[in-house]
């Protein structure tokens, strides 16, 4: 049978193959909550089931609708980019309006376990008073998780009267314990309001050194490349190989090792920097521990790990330029100098821009280098504990989200995603805009 | 109009950081002038080491000069002197480029070999040379494996792990050696395909001893005994990263570069890319609520899947623009004679495709071995911690006492990179920069 034809065909094996996926993903929610109360089972179990809906499922759908068979080529990218991918984003959307944090994750609060000592129907009785041990009042809608060895439910709170509760539904199994569940719910613009309340004190300079910080750290590598580039590419330089060869080793050492490294390499007293600087009569200089040096030594480590790749980049596009050009040019008896200008630098412009932008994109969300190197810090004063003198975005949403200064604040960090996100898309659009790698696509 | 606001922009910039230098680096708090207790300080260093360079151009233009003068009076032309001395001066750029770009490296190689090792140490070598004296050339008056010792303490290697291990080695060997046949001998047709036999043994061995490493055999005391767990963790999540990569862009990239029939084709690449502009670290907090639901937080899965979603636009990208530079009339020939689609992938493609996978594999793994937010995220454990996880331990913790063990522990753990990079070089970067211009 012959493939649907046109847009038609198009969305109808698009829902088939959704309607697939959200049927397998359905039976795992359902199936794993519908175990939970009789084997306890660890949260993947969703997966497996998932997967055992899916598999049978598509080969009975591929029986049905041979033409169907070709998608199947697609399906496993399709199903780890919705799930890992595209679902993520949605979920960060979704977290940016909550309350989600290190206190309100979902999970059961375990300070609040308290022991059952009778049971009956949906009425449990405590062996202390309900309101006291599971610090709630008033209780009512409360969400706790009642649970036993292999066994565990969640279920609301009705009624509570003393040490006895009731729920909103049966347990299937006796239960042993009873702990109150820390939910999150939905608060609206909170998060996007208190960071614009703190604005000054966050956003503002996180944001401008960051574009700052992605743009010069851009140019300062491409400068050093280019320059670098336009030595190597001259074919009567003796040893060129071995220059290019020796010259690329900041690139194949790996950059999450390097940079930990360079924090001893950068101390004040002790750093093999400053006792560089001390042999060539200049000061120490505290480069990890003033705001301002801070940023110099940030921008320096990140030339000493991008310039290779600069260099190469330039490499290539510099062969791509033909030798005729220059061969007409010197006919015409053009100095090196006007060479350089009037045709190489024009040249080298069209394919040295994409991978200017895309470096431009890359550096912006460049957590790693802060993160080991810096930390984000030092302190600055009139700054918010995540937002120090060499935060970026992406730092100050992990440091809000994962850190002890933060206090765990997922949703707050989601919502500060969300807004890299938007910036993201936006260098990203422009990228396409100047590369044109959409029309290329065809 | 357009070079007068390129010009009107350098300006403002070099403004710019004349008055960030001047007012915020070289203020009065910021840069004190004030030797640092312990350290070599040389009065106007930089004065004697501009002449020591001003000196060496000099030599370089006599060099020039009288080489031309000779070569002129033999030959009996007129050169000119210039084009040897900027090439003399050329080369003296790119040396002292060179050392500055090594200093750090030998720094720490040899940090790595000095017993006494310890960043915060006010003792001073006294040779009478001063650089040694600096520690600017590193001062190893007894250099020892004892960092590297700290580093396998205690782990317990089964026999038979030990046999994958002497084979892996002994590929190596082998491949390191018909490389070197490669360059004295004439080329022979054996020799690329006894390496790829060699590489795919050790690449088989390594994973299969890391499979089967626990970490009930590191049992030394202190965290830096769990090092080579680090490493064989990083090896595993790597691994299966760029084996999950290329199962599951094969057949997408297959699919997109033979189904042109399929309607819908287009948008759903342009779906491929438009994912791909999301780094997967920024749903940061989405995926660790995904893990932590999922229990898998802690895990080796968990990490793997968190990365899987990033690691499939460039491959099917990639993979689909290899087959399209293949010609499609031998599938066609074989669809003719009554093969399935998936007959003429499995048979005919798949083993046409090798090399393809394998740069698909090594650039997920070498990209997977460096990452950090994810792996730092998910990985909470001494046990699951990867080298880059691990090694952010000592520079938090006792970094003070344990430099040199720290600094042997980076060496290590570069070493596969470094070989990965430099023998796959016209990979990587044929990989990078092609992928920055498609991206």
């Amino acid at each position: 049978m012959k493939h649907p034809p046109g847009l038609k065909g198009f969305l109808l094996a698009l829902a088939l193959l959704l309607g697939l996926l959200l049927l397998a993903t359905g039976v795992g929610l359902l199936g794993y909550l519908a175990l939970e109360a009789y084997l306890a089972p660890p949260g993947w179990t969703i997966l497996v089931l998932a997967l055992l809906v899916l598999v049978p499922g598509a080969v009975a759908l591929g029986r049905l609708f041979p033409w169907l068979t070709d998608w199947y080529y697609l399906l496993p990218a399709l199903a780890f980019l919705l799930v890992f991918t595209l679902y993520p984003i949605g979920l960060t959307v979704y977290l940016a309006f909550t309350d989600y944090s290190g206190r309100k994750n979902g999970f059961p609060d375990r300070s609040t376990e308290t022991r059952v000592v009778a049971q009956e129907g949906a009425r449990l009785v405590l062996e202390a008073d309900a309101k006291e041990a599971l610090r709630c009042d008033p209780c009512q809608g409360e969400q706790v998780e009642a649970y036993a060895e292999g066994h565990r439910a969640r279920a609301k709170i009705l009624e509570v009267e003393g040490p006895s509760l009731v729920l909103d539904r049966d347990l299937p199994f006796r239960a042993e314990y009873v702990a109150k569940v820390n939910t999150f719910g939905f608060v609206g613009l909170k998060n996007f309001a208190f960071i614009l309340s703190q604005a000054n004190q966050a956003l503002l300079p996180v944001f401008t050194w960051n574009v700052v910080f992605a743009l010069s750290t851009v140019l300062l590598n491409a400068l050093l490349g280019l320059v670098l580039g336009l030595i190597l590419h001259n074919k009567a330089l003796k040893l060129r190989n071995f220059y290019r060869t020796a010259l690329i080793v900041s690139w194949a050492l790996p950059g999450v090792i390097t940079v930990q490294v360079w924090v001893a390499l950068l101390n004040y007293n002790f750093g093999a920097i400053n006792r560089l600087l001390g042999v060539l009569g200049i000061y120490p200089i505290p480069w990890l521990n003033d705001p301002d040096w801070a940023k110099v030594a940030v921008l320096l480590v990140n030339l000493w790990l991008g310039f290779p790749y600069m260099m190469t980049a330039t490499l290539g596009a510099l062969s791509t330029i033909p030798d005729e050009l220059y061969e007409a040019a010197k006919v015409d008896g053009a100095t090196p100098w006007q060479t350089l200008w009037g045709i190489t630098l024009p040249l080298l412009e069209k394919p040295m821009l994409p991978i200017l932008l895309s470096s431009f994109a890359f550096n912006f969300n460049n957590f790693y280098l802060i993160y080991l190197l810096t930390g984000g810090g030092p302190a600055e004063e009139g700054r918010l504990a995540t937002a120090q003198a060499t935060d970026i975005l992406i730092s100050w949403a992990y440091k809000t989200a994962f850190s002890a200064e933060g206090q765990s604040a997922y949703g707050l960090g989601a919502a500060i995603s969300l807004i890299i996100f938007a910036l993201t898309v936006l260098i990203s659009l422009v990228n396409f805009r100047f590369t044109g790698a959409l029309r290329e696509v065809r | 109009m357009r070079k007068v606001l390129g010009f009107l922009f350098t300006g403002l910039a070099l403004y710019g950081v004349y008055w960030f230098a001047a007012n915020r680096l070289f203020d009065e708090g910021s840069y004190r002038k004030q030797v640092a207790f312990g350290s070599v300080f040389v009065p106007f260093g930089w004065a004697y080491a501009l002449l020591g360079l001003l000196g060496l151009v000099a030599l370089i233009l006599l060099y020039s000069l009288l080489y031309t003068a000779l070569v002129n009076r033999l030959q009996g032309r007129r050169r000119s002197p210039w084009p040897l001395f900027q090439e003399g001066v050329t080369h003296l750029f790119l040396w002292v480029l060179i050392l500055l770009v090594y200093y750090p490296v030998v720094q720490v190689v040899a940090a790595s070999f000095d017993p006494t090792n310890n960043l915060f140490s006010f003792r001073r070598p006294d040779t009478g040379f001063l650089l040694l004296d600096a520690k600017v050339i590193p001062y190893l008056p007894n250099p020892s494996l004892e960092n590297y010792a700290a580093l396998v303490e205690g782990v317990v290697l089964y026999p038979y792990q030990g046999a994958l291990l002497l084979l892996a080695a002994l590929a190596l060997l082998g491949v390191g050696g018909i490389g070197l046949l490669r360059r004295l001998l004439a080329q022979g047709e054996w020799m690329g395909l006894w390496q790829g036999r060699l590489l795919f043994l050790m690449a088989l061995s390594v994973f299969a001893l890391a499979l089967s490493l626990s970490p009930r055999q590191f049992t030394g005391q202190g965290t830096e005994a769990k090092f080579l767990l680090w490493v064989r963790n990083t090896f595993l999540i790597s691994g299966l990263t760029g084996l999950l990569a290329v199962l599951l862009t094969a057949t997408a990239g297959y699919a997109f570069a033979r189904f042109r029939h399929l309607p819908g084709r287009y948008p759903m690449l342009l779906f491929f890319i438009f994912v791909q502009m999301f780094p997967g670290f920024l749903a940061l907090v989405a995926i660790y609520y995904l893990l932590s639901r999922l229990d898998l937080l802690n895990t080796f899965t968990g990490l793997v899947l968190a990365y899987s979603g990033g690691i499939i636009s460039f491959g099917t990208w990639v993979y689909k623009g290899y087959l399209e530079s293949i010609s499609p009339s031998l599938e066609e020939a074989a669809m003719v004679d009554g093969a399935t689609r998936w007959q003429v992938f499995t048979r005919i493609l798949l083993p046409l495709s090798a090399p393809m996978f394998v740069f698909i594999f090594l650039l997920q793994f070498v990209g997977t071995y460096s990452e950090f937010v994810l792996a730092n995220l998910v990985l909470t454990g001494v046990e699951t911690w990867n080298v880059g996880v691990g090694l952010r331990s000592f520079t938090t913790g006792q970094f003070q006492t344990k430099w040199g063990v720290f600094a042997a522990a980076s060496v290590l753990g570069s070493l596969p990179i470094l070989f990965l990079f430099y023998g796959f070089q016209q990979y990587f970067v044929s990989g990078y920069t092609a992928g920055a211009v498609k991206e």
